[in-house]
């Protein structure tokens, strides 16, 4: 006989209960259950294992008993390369987990970073094929410059190209100078020389990088892959993420990145929902007002995995580049020559009409400002556009929002505007960041959750990856530490607690990109996306937040594990 | 075959200071192929009837080439423009507005590319306020500092020529070096843009120099605010010469091109020998706008004809004796 609860299921299927070492399902009318009920790809409810029996027909699946399970995590700012770059061979100081699960240790010494290119010049089988690295972070490394001389010792005849963390600089051995025509006749400003004057191996920013010609548009384009969004999925699963932003990464008036897109949502075991941000950068072919249109357009055709309805503006550039927006004192110890300020990518004055389309089309804004001129500016167009067009509950969001100050935050709550707070800078920046770019007093302030909740601003905290690792439990441990990475605390005033890191991570990151009404929470009726821990993030040392295991997700019902395969 | 490297405009300056029209402007008035790179397409309305056909990631324009802009990044862009349309004869970058031009004029060091001249514009009636605003004063002065050629664009909206020469007095003092131009509706004149010979309608060359040594081939005004002197010759010109008149422009020059040769300083011994200079002359391209001077050598093609070896020089009217290029060429006078 079928029951009337059968028919809240899409399927005839009767619905799974999966009782659990506890629920957290973010929901403060109702913060903890026993168990959790799925029917279809809907949360029927949350509660004991009883309760939820009482819905009719079901059937238990105890895998998770020993588990805790939470709301799947949503990173509100990352971005598609982060599963392209896999493509390449990592060099990066921090130690890192593809998205095959394999933890790649960091290369903390230059002799570290020399072997692992060796053993991958080693496995490759085609001669004339060019060796890719990347996430090469030379600040760690003081003492010596990696140049081509070091490359040469063991990549030999083979090309070879690193792209470093910044992206705005890449290294390149002497085979690649030789096949690019670089020599001591050189005169771009981007190619770098050694103390005996001649090119180095080094090119720097994009007039430099692109001297390596193929070699560099190679490494981009596999940025668009069909590999890479789905290695841009598996690495969400992996570490509990349900739903990735990909925030201005995608230039979705490409009728071929959007197809790609659909066919790789399309897939039923695709294992996150994307939200793929409009933007206006790299090339937009149209006006603000067409990209308006096209964007409401998508939304209205968006599934369940492929969503749409943000916009991406940029405003500054990064701190550590000593590129980002800082008002006066500016830079504590910028490098000799800097001009004094960082650089603006979109002219102020022009910020209140590039907002004004996206903003009367009903969109949400979401701007990047990592120095507080930067969010000031954007503060002010969002208060322009509202007294031009009043609009209830736009959620326009800072997005960085690294040095945005107390005053800025009272605006932003009065304005209704959401912060996306860079947590990740505080431990792989943060010494930096005290001992050079803007001093110990700014630094103790930046990336101010403790301030954004004591001033009623909507927040989340995000990763930026592949600038810095996806991963919402790091995330929310850096949020409530403070901790850097040579071990100091960083303004230990503007710790949060987990509870509010948990929520940051969950159903404030899907409010900013107004989806808090389908996920961040676990409750009757929204989707079934969990993130399903190996232990309870409430009672662990707030310090081992990072270090719990992560079985993997559930996405809208389905089981989604983790892959993990330690080398 | 002579590889000549093609020669990179940029074109700089803040929001609003007439950098689109100026583009506009170069497009309808030269008959040189020009491709142009944009950073955007949101930032350029080129002329309707400038265009041939418009797709999502280029537009093809009336003289063959194309615009694209830096989306996938300046080698992507080169390759599209190396393989669509018509090779161009050079290369117009339109930074963006917020732009610092010195840093999209690095492109202009790719191998096979030339660096020609920063463009910087300045809106007359608005840059002394942007130049002093809160939040985009550094980067106004900025690109002000960048320019070879500062073009004070929207003259005639000031009330009195008083205010138009203390205006560009202070931005000469901004500019540091470059050839400050005045300008309505960005119509600079295509020979100060580009350098002399570029317009379509460029002047008379039949003249033929007959005359041995250094003469003046004459001098005319270019569309009233400038004038031009040529200085035609028949023999080699000693380098030092050359860099002497390159080291120590005075003000009101725009523009110097040749097509020269020159021999290096004779030593003592090669003085007695009196084909060793003729022996040695290299053809060289000597430019100069703004404060930016070049002297590079120029590859000739031995299949044709040689040049007509001749410098040119663009200045403010009255900024310069009618025969002063022909004076700084004499040898040791």
């Amino acid at each position: 006989m079928t029951t009337a609860h059968a028919d809240r299921s899409e399927t005839n299927e009767p619905f799974v209960i999966y009782p659990a070492r506890r629920v957290i399902t973010i929901n403060p009318a109702f913060p903890y259950g026993e168990a959790v009920a799925v029917a279809g790809d809907r949360i029927l409810g949350v509660g004991s294992t009883d309760e939820l029996a009482s819905w009719g027909e079901h059937r238990i699946d105890d895998r998770f008993a020993e588990h805790v399970i939470m709301p799947g995590f949503i990173e509100a700012h990352c971005h598609v390369m982060s599963g392209g770059l896999w493509n390449s061979t990592y060099v990066g100081y921090f130690d890192r987990r593809d998205p095959q699960g394999l933890l790649w240790p960091g290369c903390t010494s230059i002799d570290d970073v020399l072997e692992r290119l060796a053993k991958a010049a080693a496995d490759m089988t085609d001669d004339s094929q060019t060796l890719l690295a990347w996430g090469l972070d030379p600040i760690y490394f003081p003492g010596e410059r990696l140049v081509a001389r070091h490359l040469d010792t063991v990549t030999g005849d083979r090309p070879t190209l690193i792209l470093h963390a910044s992206g705005h600089l890449a290294t390149i051995n002497s085979a690649l100078m030789d096949r690019c025509g670089i020599d001591e006749t050189a005169t771009s400003p981007g190619v770098a020389r050694g103390g005996d004057g001649l090119p180095n191996g080094e090119l720097h920013e994009p007039a430099g990088m692109m001297l390596a010609g193929e070699a560099f548009v190679d490494m981009m384009k596999a940025n668009r892959s069909e590999q890479a969004r789905w290695r841009y999925g598996n690495e969400a699963r992996n570490a509990g993420h349900t739903l990735l932003t990909d925030l201005g990464t995608t230039q979705l008036w490409d009728p071929d990145q959007l197809s790609n897109w659909k066919k790789v949502t399309g897939d039923p075991t695709y294992p996150a929902r994307v939200m793929v941000a409009m933007s206006n950068l790299f090339g937009a072919t149209a006006e603000p007002a067409e990209l308006a249109e096209l964007c409401v357009q998508l939304k209205s055709e968006q599934t369940d995995k492929l969503r749409f309805g943000i916009v991406k503006l940029i405003l500054d550039g990064s701190i550590q580049g000593f590129t980002a927006r800082i008002s006066w004192p500016h830079y504590y110890k910028p490098p000799p020559g800097h001009i004094g300020n960082g650089l603006w990518l979109t002219a102020p004055d022009q910020m209140a009409d590039l907002v004004e389309p996206y903003h009367r089309a009903g969109l949400t804004v979401h701007c990047h400002c990592n120095g507080d001129e930067a969010s000031e500016v954007f503060i002010d167009a969002v208060e322009q556009v509202l007294e031009r067009h009043p609009r209830w509950d736009h959620r326009h969001t800072v997005q960085h929002c690294q040095l945005t100050t107390p005053d800025q935050y009272r605006r932003m709550a009065a304005l209704g505007m959401c912060a996306n707070i860079f947590s990740n800078h505080i431990y792989y920046w943060g010494d930096q960041h005290r001992d050079v770019t803007v001093g110990p007093e700014r630094a103790a302030r930046m990336d101010a959750c403790g301030t954004a909740l004591a001033s009623g601003v909507s927040f989340s905290i995000h990763s930026d990856s592949p600038i810095t690792p996806l991963g919402h439990l790091h995330t929310a441990w850096c949020a409530v530490n403070r901790l850097t990475a040579s071990g100091q605390v960083l303004g230990p005033d503007e710790r949060i607690g987990v509870p509010d890191a948990l929520r940051a991570i969950t159903i404030e990151a899907a409010r900013q990109i107004k989806m808090d009404a389908e996920i961040g929470s676990i409750e009757a009726g929204k989707l079934a996306d969990f993130a399903v821990l190996e232990d309870d993030p409430l009672t662990v040392d707030p310090m081992a937040l990072r270090d719990i295991g992560v079985w993997g997700t559930v996405l809208g019902g389905v089981l989604q594990p983790a892959q993990t395969s330690d080398a | 075959m002579s590889i000549q490297r093609l020669p990179v405009t940029v074109v700089g300056g803040y929001l609003g200071a007439g950098k689109t029209t100026l583009v506009n402007h170069v497009l309808r008035s030269t008959e040189e192929r020009i491709a142009v790179i944009v950073n955007d397409f949101g930032e350029i309305s080129i002329d309707e009837d400038l265009i041939v056909a418009a797709d999502s990631d280029k537009l093809t324009l009336a003289n063959g080439c194309i615009c694209c802009t830096l989306a996938d990044g300046f080698a992507a862009a080169l390759m599209q423009i190396r393989s669509a349309g018509t090779l161009p004869q050079r290369l117009l970058i339109e930074a963006s507005g917020v732009a610092d031009p010195t840093q999209i004029a690095a492109y202009g060091h790719t191998p096979g590319l030339r660096l020609d001249a920063v463009v910087v514009m300045a809106d007359a009636e608005q840059v002394r306020r942007q130049a002093n605003d809160r939040w985009v004063a550094d980067t106004v002065r900025m690109q002000l500092a960048a320019a070879d050629l500062l073009v004070v664009n929207k003259i005639d909206l000031l009330d009195d020529a008083d205010k138009a020469d203390d205006l560009c007095d202070w931005l000469a003092g901004l500019s540091a070096g470059a050839a400050v131009v005045r300008a309505s509706r960005a119509a600079v004149p295509i020979d100060v843009l580009l350098g002399p010979g570029s317009a379509s309608d460029a002047a008379d060359t039949s003249e033929r120099p007959a005359p041995a040594g250094v003469v003046a081939r004459g001098w005319h005004t270019v569309e009233d605010l400038f004038e031009s002197q040529t200085v035609v010759l028949d023999a080699p010109l000693p380098m030092p010469i050359i860099e002497a008149l390159l080291a120590d422009l005075p003000d009101g020059i725009a523009r110097i091109k040749g097509l020269l040769q020159a021999v290096p300083p004779a030593s003592t011994e090669d003085a007695s020998e009196a084909n060793a200079a003729e022996a040695a002359a290299t053809a060289c391209l000597v430019e100069a706008v703004g404060k930016r001077t070049s002297i590079t050598p120029h590859a000739t093609d031995l299949t044709q004809p040689p040049p007509q070896w001749a410098i040119s020089l663009i200045s403010l009217k009255g900024a310069l004796a009618p025969d002063w290029l022909r004076s700084h060429l004499q040898p040791s006078c």
